[in-house]
This record gives C-alpha cells, sequence and structure tokens, in this order.
C-alpha cells in the first residue's frame, strides 16, 4: 500500500510526514513525526488526551485521519512554551498542582489555551464546560480550574501591560 | 486550610515547591511507557475470547502466523505449567489462558507482527475452537446450589466446618466480639438494611504499556506503566520460569493507576513474544481492551443490622458481605470485614464475609478496596439512626468514634488516631452551616482505611557541586517524587530544589515494593530519611577531616558543618565545600536506607456533600464539598489536597453513574469512556480539601499515607445528601438518574426512610 | 519468656474461641512454636500468613520480631493495603 505523503506547519514549522491513508493523526503525530505529547486514552474522542489545534479548532487528534492534515497549520503541546519562556497556563499548572499523574496534562493544556483565545476571561463554569472533553482522573479538575483562572488572569495581565 | 497541633518548625517540609518531574509534565517531554520506541520494535496485539465462560477445545495459530509482517504467535502452550494452589495461580492463568477462559476478554493468546494493522489482521485469523459453558454473572447465580463451578478446585477457604465440596466461594472470612443477642436487647432502635453495588473501573486515562527487548543471551528489559516494577518482576518471573535476574524492569512515567496498576497483564506476553521474535516488542491496550480485561473493583450484596441506644450509642452490629471479585480468589470480603465496623465503638459484634467468583474480568486493587462500599452500607445507616434519634450525624459519629486505646475489630488497640479531629473539623467550618436551596440536601460520612508499610529502598548521592540524587523504588502515582526531595531537603539541609529524585529500575536501587496501600510517602520516606541520617554522619565526618577535629565536635545544623568544640573557632562548612573535597577525604558521599515499615497510621476522613436534585429528571448535581483527613503530617499540602481531591471525584463518579454493564451473555456493553461515563470538570464543583494532621507516632515526620482514604466516604455522603434533599434512601449503586427519579416518584415502598 | 497473646476472631478455632492466651517465646517465631504446642494447629494458621501489632505498631512479616518479658502481642490477618486483590 502506498503511503500518502502530507504537508503541513506543525508548531510554526514546516512538517512533512509519510503516513497511511487510514492512520490517525494522531498515530501520525506520535510515530511519524515523533511529537508525542498528545496521548491516547481512549481512540474514540472521549477523554481529550490528544488535543492538539488544527487550524484554530480544537479537535481529537484520534478523530482525525492524518491525510487531512494537508496543507494545514497544527499545534501541539510541544509547541506551547516559547523557548525557555513556559505559557503562562504551563507555569500556572507547576505552581498550582494542577497535575497529577500527568498524562491527560498536554491535552488539558491544549484545550485550556484554546478556550482562553475563545474567551480570555472565564467564569469558573465556562471553564468547567469549556474542559468538559478532557477527562483527569487524578485531580477532581479543582485545581485544574484554578490553574486555568490563574493563567486567565496573568494573561490578561501582559497583554495589558 | 489545614487543622494542626503543635509540631516541630520546618524548613521544607509543610512547603509547597514545584513538582521536580513537572516541567516534562508540561511541555508533552515525559515518557510513558507508550511513548517509547525501541530500534527494531514490532508490534503485539492479544487475542481475547469473546465468550464469559468457555473450554478452549482448541487453539489454531498456522493461518496467523503465515500472515505478512508475522513474527511470533504465543498461547498459553508457550508457559510453563501451573496448578491449582501455585502461590500466584491466578495471576498466571488470568494473564493468558490455558484450558479455560473465564471471562469475556481473557486473553488467550498473542501475536507480534511488523505493524499493529498486520499484527491485529494476524489476531483475528488465530482459530479458537470453544466449547462454550453456561455463564455465571451474580452473586445470586454463583451461590445458587445448582450453579455451575468455575474452578473444580475451589474449595471455600475459611469454612467452618470444613467445605466438602467445590463451589464459587473462594473464602469466608469472620470476626466477632461481646454477645450480639444481649447487645441486640440493649438497644432502642434496631435497624436491618440491604445494598448492592456493581464493579467499576479505576479510570486510568493512560492504557497499559510495555516494551521488551529480550536478547539472545536470555536476558530481557520490560519499560512499562506499573506501580510497582520490582513486582513486574517477580510476576513475569513467575510466569515465564525464569529467574528474577534475567529480567529488568525501567519504570516509564505512570499515566495513574489507584491499584489497577499493582498487577500485571501485558509484559510476559510481551517478553514471550520478544524471545520468539528476537525483536522488542511494544504492546499497548486499548481502552475497550482496559475496560474488558482489567481491574474493575468488586461488586458486593451487603446486610447490616445495627442496635443503638436512644442516647445514640452504637451496641451491637451484624455485618453479611458479599463481595464478588470477578473470576477468581479475592481479599474483597476480608477487606470489607476489616473495615465495616473498624471506625465505631461497638461492642457487641458478629461480621461474616464472603468472596465468591463469578465470569466477570478479575478485579484489581482499587483506592482502599471494599471500603467504599462498607462505608456505603454503614454510614448511610448511621445517618438514619442520627435522624430518627434526633441527633447531628457528626455528634452520633463523634460520639461513637475510635480513639487512641480503643479496640479495632482484630482486637489490637488503635494508636494515635484523628478521626475525632476530623469530625470536628468539619463541624467546625462555614460549610457546615451554609444555607441550602430548593431540593438541595446535605450529607455526611467518615471513611478509614489502614495503610500499609511494607519495603522500601533509597540511596541518596551527593554530588560534586553539593547538591544531592534521591534514588527510590517507588512508582510516583501522584506527586511522591517532590515528598522524597522535601523530606531529604529537611534532613539534608539542601535546597529542594537542588536535590533530585529519581525512580531507580530494578538493577539501578534497592529491592522496592509496590507503590500501594498510600505507602510511599510513609514508607519510602522513612527510607529516605535513613539514608540522609547516614549521609549527615558521614557529611559530619568529612568535615571533622577538613577541620582537623573530632566528628564528636561537629554538628550538623541548617546544611552546614558545624564546629562545636572548645579549640578555636572553625568557619562552617557547606554540603558543597564538603563534595568538592570528597576525593580527599574519603571519595564519593552516597548512603542508603533499606527497611521494612511499620506503624503504617491508619486514616481517617469526614466528607459533606451539598447536591440539588432535579424532580422532574433525577439528575443529581453536586454544589459543594467539604472534605477533612488526617495526613499525620502534610509533606507537601498541594499533593495531599490532590489526593483528596482525586478521591471525591471518584468517589461521586462511583455514587452517581459508574458501573459494568453486561448483557446476558456476559459481554460488557459500555467499555468507552462514552458509556462508562467517568466525572468530567463541569459535573464537579471546587472541593475544599481540609487537611488535618495528628502526627502518625511511628513516621520520622509524623506521615500517614493520604492516597486511599478520600475515596471511601464520598459514595454514603451522596446517598446522605439524596436522601435530606429527597427524602428517599437509595441502596444500590450507581444513583443514576433513573434510580433516583424512580425513588422520589415511589417515595416509600423498599427505598423509603 | 511469658508473652499475652490476643488473638483475632478468625484466629480462635485451635484455642476453642479462646481470644486471650499466654505462651512463651523470644521472637515472635518462637511464640507460634509454642502456641501451637499448647494448641494444636494454631502453628499451621498462624504460619500461613498473620501480622502482629506489638506496643502499638503493625509488623507485617514478624517472625524474628523480638517479644519482651509480660508482653503483649496481637495476631491480625495479614493484608496487603491497596495491593490487595479485592
Amino acid at each position: 500500500m502506498s503511503r500518502v505523503h502530507v504537508t503541513c506547519t506543525i508548531n510554526g514549522d514546516p512538517a512533512e510526514f509519510l503516513c497511511d491513508g487510514g492512520q490517525t493523526l494522531l498515530d501520525a503525530l506520535r510515530d511519524e513525526v515523533g511529537l508525542t505529547g498528545a496521548k491516547e486514552g481512549c481512540g474514540t474522542g472521549d477523554c481529550g488526551a490528544c488535543s492538539v489545534v488544527m487550524d484554530g479548532r480544537l479537535l481529537c487528534s484520534c478523530l482525525v485521519l492524518a491525510p487531512e492534515a494537508e496543507g494545514t497549520t497544527i499545534s501541539t503541546v510541544e509547541g506551547m512554551a516559547s523557548g525557555d519562556d513556559l505559557h503562562p497556563l504551563q507555569q500556572c499548572f507547576l505552581e498550582g498542582a494542577a497535575l497529577q499523574c500527568g498524562v491527560c496534562t498536554p491535552g488539558f493544556l491544549v484545550a485550556a489555551r484554546a478556550l482562553l483565545d475563545r474567551n480570555p476571561d472565564p467564569d469558573e463554569t465556562e471553564i468547567r464546560y469549556g474542559l468538559a472533553g478532557n477527562l483527569c482522573r487524578c485531580t477532581g479538575y479543582d485545581k485544574i480550574v484554578r490553574a486555568v483562572q490563574a493563567a486567565a488572569t496573568e494573561i490578561t495581565a501582559i497583554n495589558e501591560s | 486550610m489545614t487543622v494542626t497541633e503543635p509540631k516541630p518548625s520546618y524548613k521544607y517540609v509543610g512547603t509547597r515547591p514545584v513538582r521536580h518531574d513537572g516541567l516534562e509534565k508540561v511541555t508533552g517531554r515525559a515518557r510513558f511507557a507508550a511513548d517509547l520506541n525501541m530500534s527494531g520494535q514490532i508490534h503485539g496485539i492479544v487475542v481475547r475470547s469473546p465468550h464469559a465462560h468457555a473450554r478452549i477445545v482448541s487453539i489454531d495459530t498456522s493461518e496467523a502466523e503465515a500472515m505478512p509482517g508475522v513474527k511470533a504467535v504465543i498461547t498459553g502452550d508457550d508457559f510453563p505449567a501451573v496448578e491449582p494452589g501455585h502461590r500466584q495461580y491466578d495471576m498466571c492463568i488470568n494473564v493468558i489462558a490455558r484450558d479455560k477462559v473465564f471471562y469475556e476478554g481473557h486473553a488467550l493468546a498473542a501475536v507480534a507482527a511488523s505493524t499493529r494493522d498486520q499484527a491485529q489482521a494476524a489476531a483475528a485469523a488465530v482459530k479458537v475452537t470453544y466449547e462454550v459453558l453456561p455463564a455465571v454473572l451474580t452473586i445470586e447465580a454463583a451461590m445458587a446450589p445448582d450453579a455451575p463451578v468455575l474452578h473444580a478446585h475451589m474449595m471455600t477457604a475459611g469454612a467452618d466446618p470444613p467445605a466438602e465440596q467445590p463451589s464459587n466461594i473462594s473464602n469466608v472470612t469472620r470476626f466477632s466480639s461481646g454477645e450480639l443477642d444481649s447487645g441486640f436487647a440493649q438497644a432502642d432502635l434496631v435497624i436491618e438494611r440491604e445494598f448492592t453495588t456493581q464493579p467499576v473501573h479505576q479510570g486510568y486515562i493512560e492504557p497499559h504499556a510495555c516494551v521488551a527487548d529480550t536478547g539472545q543471551d536470555g536476558h530481557t528489559t520490560i519499560w512499562c506503566s506499573s506501580q510497582g516494577h520490582f513486582s513486574v518482576r517477580s510476576s513475569t518471573a513467575t510466569l515465564l520460569g525464569w529467574e528474577n535476574t534475567r529480567i529488568r524492569v525501567i519504570p516509564a512515567e505512570i499515566g495513574g493507576g489507584f491499584g489497577g496498576k499493582t498487577t500485571i497483564y501485558l509484559e510476559p506476553l510481551a517478553v514471550a513474544l520478544s524471545a520468539k521474535a528476537g525483536r522488542p516488542v511494544k504492546m499497548v491496550m486499548t481502552r475497550d481492551e482496559v475496560f474488558r480485561a482489567t481491574g474493575p473493583a468488586p461488586g458486593t450484596k451487603l446486610r447490616i443490622k445495627l442496635g443503638a441506644k436512644s442516647d445514640g450509642s452504637l451496641v451491637a452490629g451484624d455485618a453479611y458481605l458479599i463481595y464478588t471479585n470477578g473470576a477468581y480468589t479475592g481479599s474483597g470480603g476480608l477487606l470489607g470485614a476489616m473495615t465495616v465496623f473498624e471506625s465505631y465503638k461497638i461492642p457487641n459484634f458478629e461480621i461474616e464475609a464472603l468472596d465468591v467468583v463469578i465470569n466477570t474480568a478479575r478485579s484489581a486493587a482499587y483506592r482502599a478496596p471494599a471500603a467504599p462500599l462498607t462505608a456505603f452500607a454503614m454510614e448511610t445507616m448511621l445517618d438514619e439512626i442520627a435522624t430518627d434519634l434526633g441527633i447531628d450525624p457528626i455528634d452520633l459519629r463523634i460520639q461513637n468514634a475510635v480513639t487512641e486505646g480503643d479496640p479495632s475489630t482484630m482486637g489490637f488497640p488503635f494508636a494515635r488516631i484523628g478521626f475525632v479531629e476530623c469530625l470536628e473539623a468539619v463541624r467546625d467550618h462555614p460549610n457546615y452551616k451554609a444555607p441550602l436551596g430548593p431540593n438541595q440536601g446535605r450529607g455526611v460520612a467518615a471513611g478509614y482505611w489502614f495503610n500499609i508499610g511494607e519495603s522500601s529502598s533509597a540511596t541518596v548521592n551527593l554530588n560534586e557541586d553539593g547538591t544531592a540524587t534521591v534514588v527510590t523504588g517507588s512508582p510516583d502515582i501522584g506527586g511522591s517524587r517532590a515528598s522524597m526531595a522535601l523530606m531529604a531537603a529537611e534532613e539534608l539541609g539542601i535546597d529542594v530544589h537542588d536535590i533530585r529524585p529519581v525512580v531507580g529500575d530494578t538493577e539501578a536501587v534497592g529491592f522496592t515494593d509496590t507503590t500501594e496501600g498510600s505507602r510511599a510517602t510513609f514508607a519510602t520516606g522513612m527510607a529516605v530519611v535513613e539514608a540522609c541520617r547516614r549521609m549527615v554522619v558521614e557529611l559530619r565526618g568529612r568535615a571533622a577531616k577538613m577541620m582537623g577535629v573530632d566528628i564528636d565536635d561537629v554538628d550538623w545544623v541548617d546544611g552546614q558543618a558545624v564546629y562545636t568544640g572548645s579549640d578555636d573557632e572553625k568557619a562552617p562548612l557547606s554540603v558543597a565545600e564538603i563534595t568538592a573535597k570528597a576525593k580527599r577525604t574519603g571519595g564519593p558521599l552516597t548512603a542508603t536506607g533499606s527497611l521494612e515499615a511499620h506503624g503504617a497510621g491508619p486514616g481517617f476522613a469526614v466528607h459533606v456533600c451539598d447536591l440539588e436534585v432535579d424532580p422532574e429528571t433525577g439528575v443529581v448535581r453536586v454544589v459543594r464539598y467539604t472534605a477533612s483527613q488526617d495526613a499525620g503530617t502534610a509533606i507537601h499540602p498541594s499533593y495531599v489536597e490532590g489526593q483528596i481531591h482525586g478521591g471525591v471525584a471518584q468517589g461521586i463518579g462511583w455514587a452517581l453513574n459508574e458501573e459494568y454493564i453486561y448483557d446476558s451473555d456476559g459481554v460488557m456493553e459500555n467499555p468507552s469512556f462514552l458509556d462508562y461515563r467517568v466525572p468530567v470538570a463541569s459535573d464537579l464543583p471546587m472541593i475544599d480539601a481540609i487537611i488535618v494532621e495528628v502526627p502518625n507516632p511511628a513516621h520520622p515526620y509524623g506521615v500517614r499515607g493520604v492516597g486511599e482514604t478520600g475515596i471511601v466516604p464520598p459514595i454514603p455522603a451522596v446517598a446522605n445528601a439524596i436522601h435530606s434533599a429527597t427524602g428517599c434512601r437509595i441502596r444500590d449503586l450507581p444513583m443514576s438518574p433513573v434510580r433516583v427519579l424512580g425513588a422520589i416518584t415511589s417515595n416509600g415502598g423498599s427505598n423509603g426512610a | 519468656m511469658a508473652v499475652r497473646v490476643h488473638l483475632s476472631s478468625n484466629l480462635r478455632g485451635p484455642t476453642g474461641g479462646v481470644a486471650e492466651v499466654e505462651a512463651d517465646g523470644s521472637t515472635v517465631g518462637a511464640l507460634i512454636d509454642d502456641l501451637d504446642r499448647r494448641y494444636p494447629g494454631l502453628g499451621d494458621a498462624l504460619r500461613a500468613g498473620v501480622s502482629v501489632v506489638i506496643d502499638g505498631l503493625l509488623i507485617a512479616h514478624p517472625e524474628y520480631e523480638p517479644l519482651a518479658d509480660g508482653g503483649r502481642i496481637y495476631f491480625v490477618p495479614q493484608t496487603a493495603g491497596g495491593s490487595s486483590h479485592a
């Protein structure tokens, strides 16, 4: 079976990979591109551990076929920090102990950034519904919600200064 | 919020530094088992039974072996035979079936091929001929007089008189104290209630995964997601009939376990496939496999009778507990018996607990195994007694709570415990008096878990620049590395971020038991402290050499060697100054601590759940939640709170949503996160965690394990709150909308208070 | 070395239901040997896997644990916390 050649932009850099026609974007990112930050928790779009943003849209990369990435712009958890500077969400997750085992964390960070891009000042309910597509079994979400609130405040302060 | 009694002032213990492994986890760099790839790696897939109970007549692998890319196919015949009575018989025949399959999803063969797709195709081509047997799917069916017997050798252990016929009852446990009849005769109020609960899954987000690489020398290296890599080594060796020394296990980051990763499923299969193929083999379960073939916590039928005097004091308790541990022997009954009456002074009691086998997946430990279910029964009945007698539910519990010196169910007196302190902390919290709205209710419940010690090892290495590496054998499932670093920082006087906590593989650190029973920060922490104290003696000796004085005249104060003798004053020496001259004073500075930890302090928790019930739909929404727990001493309070939060969330899911659903043939009908619904962020409120600190006298910093107790009270707290909101007592789990609505619409009947 | 021995209720078959007995031994292992002499069958039950509590400390593998004259020891079923196959 001949493989499909895909050209796209991943975390700001031009990227190319070969994939099978039936391969998911998640598997292509992990196995062909070597970006293992996105995780497979379910493979059915229920847990959000594989969250990435493609052309501005938050989605579960396990539900996207890799060839669909042709010509798109994709961002993953690996692209959130700029150099040594962590994204405020990453910093607030660390300082707020918003992770335990950490396997859902990449998906939460990507989803939370998409949420704050859409709604820079979400209230608690908006955060909870905005992240309802991501499962965490360790934290009970309490510290995750607080970390997103803290990051939103910080991002607003950065943007205003 | 922390309620403390006087304790030493610590510099590091009790602070909240950023965890050492945090950066890797927020940048996507942390390497979980499924993220690992080895050169030349191929992929393994398990062939699983579609039947809940069947005899394997034959397995034909010839077609699969001939398929493209296939490098190895294995069946039970590739492993040494095991007979009943073997120490790990259940584990062995669960990892790969021999002559019978005992549940839908039971592994019976495995295939390795160049790609996962090829392996999947070949697995589908393995031809298995079954003689399908009647499936035993409920406790009632398993205990029926004419029930098909799953295991012909299963004679009920603990039966009195001894069992003469095999049955599906694997164990009976009995405890008693006092005189039951005279106890109930003293009671002014006697109630007897029955409860049923369904199996639930731990629901860790990371599926089981491993890579095994077996060399021509017959040695193998396993990288895997596990709560205990030493146990992976010994169990894998047992299954393969190998010596432990042929197996090295390197722990990957673990994406949640909650008890479910204290046993093994894939590793021996991957090793055997790798040995046969001569290539590294990677195996990763799908979520569907995780649900069907790993870890549910037991389902139960519980019947309890309690007697109380009109002043609220409990005088008698009679418990009959049945746990189903899936298709194999389990200890749910024993643990249920140990926990059901443990929190309260009940002078007269009898407990009988049974473990029953049925044709469902082998149960595994899940956070405080068995205790949430006995708490569901006991704590909802206490709520009834409090209501009937007009006593505040917290006051009723304070009146009956065990304290230091009171006898446990098994007779020994409790050491210092913090149950009453947890009750008082909740009673005095403003949330306990917060006003409730329409259709809202408030429920109180308590929980207990005994915690364990077991074996741990730690090595402390001082680096040339004065920083330290702390190597332990405890996989970190919730932030324990940060705890190890904090205790080491306190002992050595080194900044916590100058300490690198590392989880060593089976060949890099001394034997360490599995991260389970809330033991890592307690027991492995003790090993770290022991190693550090030896290191301090060594540091004092090196400093004495450098100062030219006697070691007895050198103290260790705030991370410095300080001369205390009567000669001329000498400048203190820092760790970095000492390590810089290590070559001249005796060589590298390293110290180990290894111990069998005794005295794991029991943990108590008290929760208050406020919720709202939609009377039209039966949907329950938790609106406020308050949880106190005795941590002994909180080493890293944020991660203590995190353990409490996580237990609460899992307990609420267990109470309201989660259950295994089987069809009439024993096929699981909800093996996905869509249909087996765990709580999401929008299902839960903020959770107010109150850390109570009643130090454990057996630990140098007073630590009690905190990982498990938090899941014990939520189910009854939710049930009691539903009663408070609706007047309905629901005694079957889950308390799903249809069940709540049914209770509301038929208030009275079996669900009435 | 005389020690007061408390047996959890599931271990009292060989003593005819008696909860507290006296026995001798300088270690838990020796104590179990003596208990078996006094109550035939009790040794097997205790060696099959029990923990003990001495001075408030639960000890999971107590065979060589020393005992003090006039001390008190509680035998309880062995469990392994979260590892137990529930």
